[in-house]
Order: structure tokens, then C-alpha cells, then sequence
């Protein structure tokens, strides 16, 4: 243990703050959004939520407490035990909506991709930090190999793709991020443009029917309104009859009448805005801008390359997050089934993310202490 | 590192200013089309349920009212021993054990179980205190007076829409003010605000319709259903003056209180809806016809004493040989042999020109629905058609049209527009709507008015055919009909079946009242003057004394014995 007043001197307060007061929104939003229309009895969703923020904020001190650098010694083996949950779900997990993504532990019952996520990142950072700027096109194979493949297939299967495609444009970030010679920078951008139509031939292959339908709506929503289309026109509808001040708190109908399905999970967004309006959504963006921006400045001021490149992940990862779940309730991308990070349902998410901010606290404290 | 650093932010602010603009572009410059597919898709117009109105008789007696009933419904989704529920509910309700568990395991949402159920059982059921079953309260139209009156009342079904009579057709009225609200409804179109207002209630509606004269007419109808066996009766009591209907009754009959025993055919009103052949209460047409075109005057004779006449190949016979017969006689006696001879006379079209007169052929404008409004044959006037035109045959009209026919005369020569509401009322009471329809067009001149009522009250006399008819202390107006019925598979006349008749006015000087009294198909005797009179007599002597009417002799007896009594001092 390496509690000490000087450590605590340097914790970030900001960044928990910030995370807390997305996570009561979110809560707030889904009591809203799961409210019976007709006085019957009200979900638990939002105590439970309620529950898992207090087992996040524990995580989180938890990981504060140790020196981040033991994260990475056990990089590797949580990314091991990543794959291993991963493979678990394919084989023993319980699916939900044409996906098999959880897998139930006694009463409890977690999705392994939200926690996998997180220890991606912390074995891509540390794996990152070992090799020399600007990267090869060797190390850059090999990366792909040890880091993309194995969990992508896996993630398609499940089928995630939502994770999928997050996990892989973190990949290419990170890539990026640590510097490329301008030769292989060319390749990446050549073979990226050659591949795409047989990727995608591939992959849709590989896609079920009802993701396939998804990626339809999101060119032509108004072909069919009732079926495919009706998740893009529902959250519109939502979010556009919030103009500017919103209906107000409790006062939003698309939600609790049953319009807009997966109200308080992937479309909490939608409930926000309509009972917020545009004031609402701007101070709610600002909120998860103030957020993600003091994780660029954490990785910025990393006293390390393996706790940069882990700031860097993380900041990538939120932002992915909530850029493409708010994109894809606005009709921006297809719906691939993402949560917005801190609001939606879900308590392994919520977990994860602030166990992420316990990370991100962790590198910020410690960025002024030595090697010992 | 900061360069780096300034890139990402700058993607990352990029990513955000992306999302504004187009969170912009749907909250701001498409939120009024948004707005309006939500609120189309979340809000319908509904009609607010309110409470129907009462309706009362013209004595202020209630007709039809309300009263609040429970309604058991069952949410099987969240039923936890829907076994149990179902055996309970079974032995309570009598619905049957199977069909109960069937909907109870279903995991289905809300469905009715059993609609304004027995208050005794909805408290018992109420006590198991069971999950998912609850109770609605709603309102069941209650008929107080039964089946007294019921085609003229009507009745309602189960969400009490309108199903006949005024309850039908001034449906608008007892709902009145309602209107309509808006309600919330959800995904799956589950109402979500409530659309239901039981303390409005609609307006109220005062019948013409008087409850004591109806029961004299039902209870003497009835009488003659037993008495003649008969297979339907119709009988309308009507204020010739104002065209108010007094009493409208038929058989069968039956109770809106239970409105799952009732068949259409108890439910038709015959009065309205009954097109039949009236015989020779339709003589009256050819007599008008022939004073309103001076063509014979009361004294003219005809010789009858043939006791038939011969029109093309039929031959056409009086019921009982006649001698040489006076034109009033001819009515007074209905003598088919002079009918037919005066009818032949004046020619077919002066007949139907009458008959249009007297409103044949077209609805009487009555305020109750399933009017028909009958026909005069079009075919080519033969002598054969013009001679059954007299005689009351080759023509369809409903007990009103004939009623009211006579009501022209006792009124003086006017159609009155038959009606059986008189005002609309406020909710809390106050008087709203007078409803008196105009006074129609003349069917025959006064003059001839008179002349046919002195010709009417022969019939009653002891030589007419109606003297069954007459009414002591009152002078009696009127015709009796015998009329062959059709039979209404073939289309043709059937044997032995007969449509018995008698309609009139009392008194005859000052009519209080017209009434007709139509028995179809009697058994044991056929004549208007034997079946249809007496009832006629029955109701009307009760009904004068009903309302106070003074014997015809009683005002000169008063005057004499003022007189009298002045002379003493």
C-alpha cells in the first residue's frame, strides 16, 4: 500500500467529479426513461445502477492505491484472462438480443467486453512503451497479430461489433499516436483503402440479419418506419421534440409510452434530450469534454511512455464511446449497439469506465514520483 | 509530445463540434416536425365518455339512467397463481374453469374477464385480493320501467353504444357536452391518460311519451296478443293536434335491461318500421278525394245491392249485402262494391294525389330511426289498380302514416310531424331545447276535414261497423280495416291471415287523442270492427279517464245545473 499524504495531495478531484455527476444524471435519466406510464410499479433499474456506481467508486480507490506501474507488470496476464473471459462467453454465455455477450456469475451477470476493453488497453500501452518511435512495419504486423486479430474475430462472433470496431480504430490510434515513418504511414493508408471492399465483403458476410438490417436503416430509415428504421425515427423524434429547453425533468413521452426501445441503455441519450433540450446537451457534452480532456492532459503529463500510452487509450476509448453512441442516436452512423459511457444501463460498463478513471487518477498522481 | 497532444484535441473537439451541429440541425430547425410526429404518434382524439343522459316521460318519470357497476379484468403477465385465481374466479362467476385458465396463462397484458359483473360477486372477488386482477368502475344504463316502452326508449350494449330507438337516435344529445379529449397512448396503443369523465353527463331528453297511457296501451295490447293469438300488434297513441306521441307500443316486446334476450325482431318497432296493406281504413283517401273534388256530396247514393262488382276478370264482394247506399254510408258500412264504383269514377290519379296528400309514400319525419316510408303501386293505371287503390290494396304503409292520416282530420285538415322527444334539458336540469316541429302541409281542405269526421263518427254508430269501437260518454272517429296479409315468402295474398284494424280519434268533437290498433294475424275472427275496435274502446275509455276528459254531455249538464241551481234562489 502506498497511501501517502503526498499522494493524496496530487489526486485529481476533477476527474472522479466529473464521472460522478455524469453517472447521477445517468441515473436520474434512466429513473425517467423507465418510469411506468400508468402508475404501475417502477423498475429497479435505476437503484441498481445506483449500486454499481458505489461498487465503481470502490474499484476505482482501489486502483488508485497501488502504483500503476504494477498494472503493467500484469499486463499481459489480464490481457490473457481478457481472452480467456471472452472465449468463455462464446462457449457458456447467455444471449440477449441476437447477441451472446453475458455471462452470469451466481445472481450476478457481467458482459466481459466491457471489462476486456480495459485490460486491452492496458496491455496494447505497455506493449506500446516497449518499442522505439516512429514504429516499423514489422512491429506494427506483430502488434496487429498479438493485439487486433484474436479479439476482433472473437468480438465478431459474439457477435460485439460495436466493441469491435472501437477496439480497432484504438488499435490504429494507438498506432499512430506513437509514430510511423512516412513509407509505412503510406502503407497503412493504402492498404487500408485496398482492403476495405474485401473487409467488408467479409464482414458482411459474417454479419447477422439483424445487424445487417441496422446498417440499411442508417442509409434509408424511412424505408421501413415500423421495422429496421424504427430505432433511428424513434430517437429522432425524441430528441428533436426537445428543442431548446426540453420538455423537462419526467416530462419526456418516447421513452416510458415504449416508442424508443432500449430507452435506458444505448438511447438514454435520446431520453436526455428530450427532456433537456439543445441547454441540456450542451452542458452534458461540455461535462464529458471537461472529462476527456483532462485525460489528454494526463497523458500529456504522464512521467512515463506506458502511462502516456494508457492515458492515451483511455482518452481514446471514452471519446469513441460517446461521440459514436451520441452519432448513432442522432442517425449520424449505423446503430452498432454501444452504451454511452457513465449514462446508459449497465453495471459492468459503469464499472470498467471508472475503473478507468481510477487509472487515469492513478498516472496524474503519481507523475511527479521517481523511478524507485 | 504537445504537438501530439494539440492534434487530438483538436479530433476530439472535431468529434464534438460534429455532434452539436447536427444535434443543432434536429432540435432546432426540425424540432417542429418532430415535435408533431411524436405528438401524432403519442396523441389521438378520443370521445369522452360521459355519462349518458336521463331520459324521462313527459311526467318527469325516469326512463333511463345510470348506475355505476364493476368490471373484472385480469393482467395475466402479472398473475403469480393463475390456477388458483381461475378456480376461485370459476366457482364465483360460473365461467367456465378452462377458459379461465386459458387467458390467466396467457402472459398477455390487460383483458376483460366479465363486464359490469353482479355486485355480490364483484365483493367477493374483490376480497380474494388476488394479483393481477383488478376491477374498473363503469356505468350500465338501467331501464327502470322495464320492458314498458322499450321501442320507443331503446337501449344500449355493453360500452353503451346506442343500439335502438332514442337511445340511437339522439345518441349525440345524451352524450352532449362531451366532445372529444385528447388522450396519451403508448407503443402499443395501450390509452395511457384517462378519457373518462364520470361526473359529466350528457343532456337529458323529455319523452312526449306518457308512461300512465303507455301501460293502458301495453296492458290492453298484450289482452289482445292472448285473446286473438295474434302473431304481432301494434298500437300509437298521438296528440293529432302536435303530433306528440302518447303510447307507442308492440308485440313482441322486450327487456333493454337484458338485452342479450332480445332478437331483432322483438327489438323492430312495427309501428315505424311495418310496411303492411291497409284495407279499408284507406278508404278514407277515396272519400277525401271525392269531397275535395266536389264529385259526390254525403247524399248521393249508390246502388250495392248486387254485393259485388266486376273490375276486368275479378269480381270484388261486400262482406254483407247492402242495398242503394248513401256516400256516407258507404264509408260507414265500408261497402267495397260503392268504394270501388266511386273510385272508378274519379279516376286513378285524383286517388294517389290524395294519398301523397295524406303523406303515404313518404317517412312522417317521426324522431325514432328504421323509419320506412311505404309505397303506392306505379303500375299502369288499370282499372283493376285504381279499383284496389280504393279499397286500401297495391299500396305499403306503416300504422303511422295511417295515423296520422286520421289525425288530419280530427285536426282540421293539417299533417302533423309525429315526434316522440319534446325537450332537451341541461345536465342539472334546466330546460335547454323546446323541440316542436312545424305543423306540415293541409292534406284536405277544413271543410272537407269536417265533413270526413261526420262521415267518421258514423261508424261507430250502432249501424257502422265499428260500433265495438264506441266509447261510452265520448263520440268515437274513426275506420275499421281488414286486410289480407302478404305472405312474406311468396309475395302473394295468404290464405286466412289478416291484418285487423281500427284507428280513430276521441273525442270526436275535441279530439284528445288519435289512436290505431293494428293486430296481425288473429285467430278466431278477423274483422277491424271484432279484433281491432274493442281494443281500441278499451284503451281509449281508460286513457280519457286518465287524463280527466270530460263526458261530451257533461259541459251542457254543468250549465243546467248552474241553471237549475240559480233558478231555486
Amino acid at each position: 500500500m502506498k497511501i501517502n499524504k503526498h499522494l493524496i495531495k496530487n489526486l485529481d478531484w476533477f476527474l472522479p467529479a466529473m464521472a460522478v455527476i455524469i453517472t447521477l444524471v445517468g441515473i436520474m435519466t434512466i429513473f425517467s426513461a423507465t418510469r411506468p406510464p400508468d402508475g404501475g410499479q417502477h423498475p429497479s433499474y435505476f437503484m441498481k445502477q445506483a449500486y454499481w456506481l458505489l461498487l465503481g467508486l470502490l474499484a476505482m480507490s482501489a486502483i488508485v492505491s497501488f502504483d500503476y506501474i504494477w498494472l503493467g507488470r500484469a499486463a499481459y496476464v489480464l490481457y490473457v484472462v481478457g481472452i480467456l473471459l471472452l472465449a468463455a462467453v462464446l462457449i457458456g454465455g447467455r444471449s440477449g438480443m441476437g447477441a451472446q455477450r453475458w455471462l452470469s456469475l451466481g445472481p450476478l451477470s457481467f458482459q466481459p467486453s466491457e471489462l476486456f476493453k480495459l485490460f486491452f488497453v492496458i496491455a496494447f500501452a505497455r506493449y506500446m512503451a516497449t518499442l522505439k518511435s516512429p514504429l516499423k512495419g514489422t512491429d506494427i504486423i506483430k502488434a496487429f497479430l498479438m493485439f487486433a486479430a484474436l479479439p476482433f474475430a472473437m468480438l465478431v462472433k459474439q457477435p460485439d461489433l460495436g466493441t469491435a470496431v472501437v477496439l480497432f480504430s484504438l488499435f490504429i490510434a494507438l498506432v499512430l499516436t506513437k509514430g510511423v515513418g512516412r513509407k509505412v504511414f503510406a502503407f497503412i493508408i493504402i492498404a487500408g483503402i485496398i482492403s476495405i471492399p474485401f473487409l467488408g465483403n467479409i464482414l458482411w458476410g459474417e454479419l447477422k440479419d439483424y445487424q445487417k438490417n441496422r446498417i440499411v436503416a442508417f442509409m434509408e430509415p424511412a424505408v421501413d418506419p415500423a421495422g429496421v428504421g424504427y430505432h433511428i425515427i424513434q430517437s429522432k423524434v425524441a430528441i428533436g421534440s426537445g428543442g431548446f429547453w426540453g420538455k423537462g425533468y419526467l416530462k419526456g413521452t418516447q421513452g416510458p409510452f415504449r416508442f424508443l426501445p432500449e430507452k435506458h441503455t444505448d438511447f438514454i441519450f435520446s431520453v436526455f434530450a428530450e427532456e433537456h433540450g439543445l441547454a441540456g446537451c450542451i452542458l452534458l457534452l461540455m461535462a464529458y469534454l471537461a472529462l476527456i480532456y483532462r485525460a489528454v492532459d494526463t497523458a500529456r503529463k504522464a512521467k512515463d511512455e506506458f502511462g502516456r500510452f494508457l492515458a492515451l487509450g483511455i482518452t481514446f476509448m471514452l471519446t469513441a464511446y460517446t461521440v459514436i453512441n451520441i452519432a448513432m442516436t442522432m442517425g449520424l452512423m449505423p446503430i452498432v449497439g454501444i452504451p454511452l459511457p457513465f449514462m446508459s444501463y449497465g453495471g459492468t460498463a459503469l464499472l470498467g469506465n471508472f475503473m478507468a478513471v481510477g487509472i487515469l487518477m492513478n498516472i496524474r498522481a503519481r507523475r511527479f514520483e521517481l523511478f524507485y | 509530445m504537445n504537438k501530439r497532444a494539440v492534434i487530438l484535441s483538436t479530433i476530439i473537439a472535431f468529434g464534438f463540434v460534429l455532434v452539436l451541429v447536427r444535434l443543432a440541425d434536429i432540435m432546432l430547425l426540425n424540432h417542429e416536425r418532430l415535435s408533431r410526429a411524436a405528438r401524432l404518434q403519442q396523441v389521438v382524439s378520443r370521445d369522452i365518455e360521459v355519462a349518458r343522459g336521463t331520459i324521462y316521460d313527459r311526467r318527469g318519470r325516469e326512463l333511463a339512467v345510470n348506475v355505476e357497476t364493476e368490471s373484472l379484468y385480469c393482467e395475466p403477465k402479472n398473475m403469480d397463481a393463475p390456477g388458483k385465481a381461475a378456480a376461485m374466479i370459476s366457482k364465483l362467476t360460473a365461467i367456465e374453469h378452462k377458459t379461465l385458465l386459458k387467458t390467466f396463462s396467457s402472459g398477455r397484458g390487460f383483458t376483460w374477464i366479465r363486464r359490469k359483473l353482479d355486485p355480490d360477486v364483484a365483493g367477493h372477488i374483490k376480497r380474494l385480493e388476488l394479483e393481477g386482477i383488478g376491477f374498473k368502475t363503469e356505468l350500465q344504463r338501467f331501464y327502470p320501467e322495464g320492458r314498458l316502452m322499450s321501442h320507443v326508449v331503446g337501449l344500449v350494449g355493453i360500452d353503451n353504444q346506442p343500439l335502438e330507438a332514442v337511445e340511437l337516435r339522439y345518441d349525440d344529445t345524451l352524450r352532449k357536452p362531451g366532445g372529444m379529449v385528447m388522450v396519451l397512448r403508448d407503443a402499443s396503443g395501450m390509452q395511457i391518460s384517462e378519457g373518462m369523465d364520470t361526473q359529466a353527463r350528457g343532456n337529458s331528453i323529455v319523452l312526449t311519451v306518457d308512461s300512465g297511457l303507455q301501460y293502458i296501451v301495453e296492458e290492453e295490447l298484450q289482452e289482445a296478443m292472448l285473446k286473438w293469438n295474434a302473431s304481432n300488434a301494434v298500437a300509437v297513441m298521438m296528440n293529432p293536434y302536435t303530433g306528440e306521441i302518447l303510447a307507442m307500443s308492440n308485440r313482441p316486446t322486450y327487456d333493454p335491461n337484458s338485452p342479450a334476450e332480445s332478437s331483432s325482431q322483438m327489438r323492430r318497432n312495427g309501428a315505424v318500421a311495418d310496411l303492411y296493406e291497409p284495407g279499408s281504413t284507406f278508404k278514407l283517401v277515396m272519400a277525401a278525394a271525392a269531397i275535395e273534388a266536389g264529385a259526390v256530396r254525403p247524399e248521393d247514393r249508390f246502388d250495392c245491392s248486387k254485393g259485388s262488382i266486376k273490375v276486368g276478370k275479378w269480381t270484388i264482394k261486400d262482406s254483407h249485402r247492402q242495398g242503394v247506399l248513401s256516400f256516407k254510408e258507404v264509408v260507414q258500412k265500408s261497402s267495397n262494391v260503392g268504394t270501388i264504383m266511386i273510385g272508378l269514377e274519379l279516376g286513378r290519379n285524383k286517388m294517389v294525389r290524395q294519398a301523397e296528400n295524406f303523406g303515404f309514400g313518404e317517412k312522417t319525419g317521426i324522431d325514432l330511426p328504421g323509419e320506412a316510408k311505404g309505397w303506392i303501386t306505379r303500375e299502369s293505371p288499370s282499372e283493376v289498380a285504381t279499383a284496389s287503390l280504393s279499397i286500401g290494396y297495391g299500396v305499403a304503409v306503416t300504422p303511422l302514416q295511417v295515423l296520422r292520416a286520421y289525425s288530419a282530420i280530427a285536426n282540421g285538415g293539417v299533417l302533423v310531424t309525429p315526434h316522440v322527444v319534446s325537450e332537451i334539458r341541461t345536465p342539472e336540469g334546466y330546460p335547454m331545447i323546446e323541440l316542436k316541429p312545424d305543423a306540415g302541409k293541409r292534406a284536405v281542405s277544413a271543410k272537407t276535414a269536417a265533413a270526413l269526421k261526420e262521415i267518421l263518427m258514423a261508424v261507430t254508430e250502432q249501424d257502422g261497423t265499428a260500433f265495438e269501437a264506441a266509447v261510452d260518454g265520448n263520440r268515437v272517429a274513426g275506420k275499421t280495416g281488414t286486410a289480407v296479409m302478404r305472405d312474406g315468402n311468396s309475395g302473394g295474398y295468404s290464405k286466412g291471415k289478416y291484418a285487423s284494424s281500427f284507428v280513430g280519434f276521441v273525442p270526436a268533437e275535441d279530439p284528445k287523442m288519435a289512436l290505431i290498433v293494428v293486430i296481425y294475424d288473429p285467430k278466431g275472427g278477423y274483422y277491424g270492427g271484432l279484433v281491432a275496435a274493442p281494443v281500441f274502446k278499451n284503451i281509449a275509455e281508460k286513457s280519457l279517464a286518465y287524463l280527466n276528459v270530460p263526458r261530451d254531455d257533461s259541459v251542457e249538464q254543468n250549465i243546467l245545473t248552474v241553471r237549475a241551481e240559480g233558478s231555486r234562489q
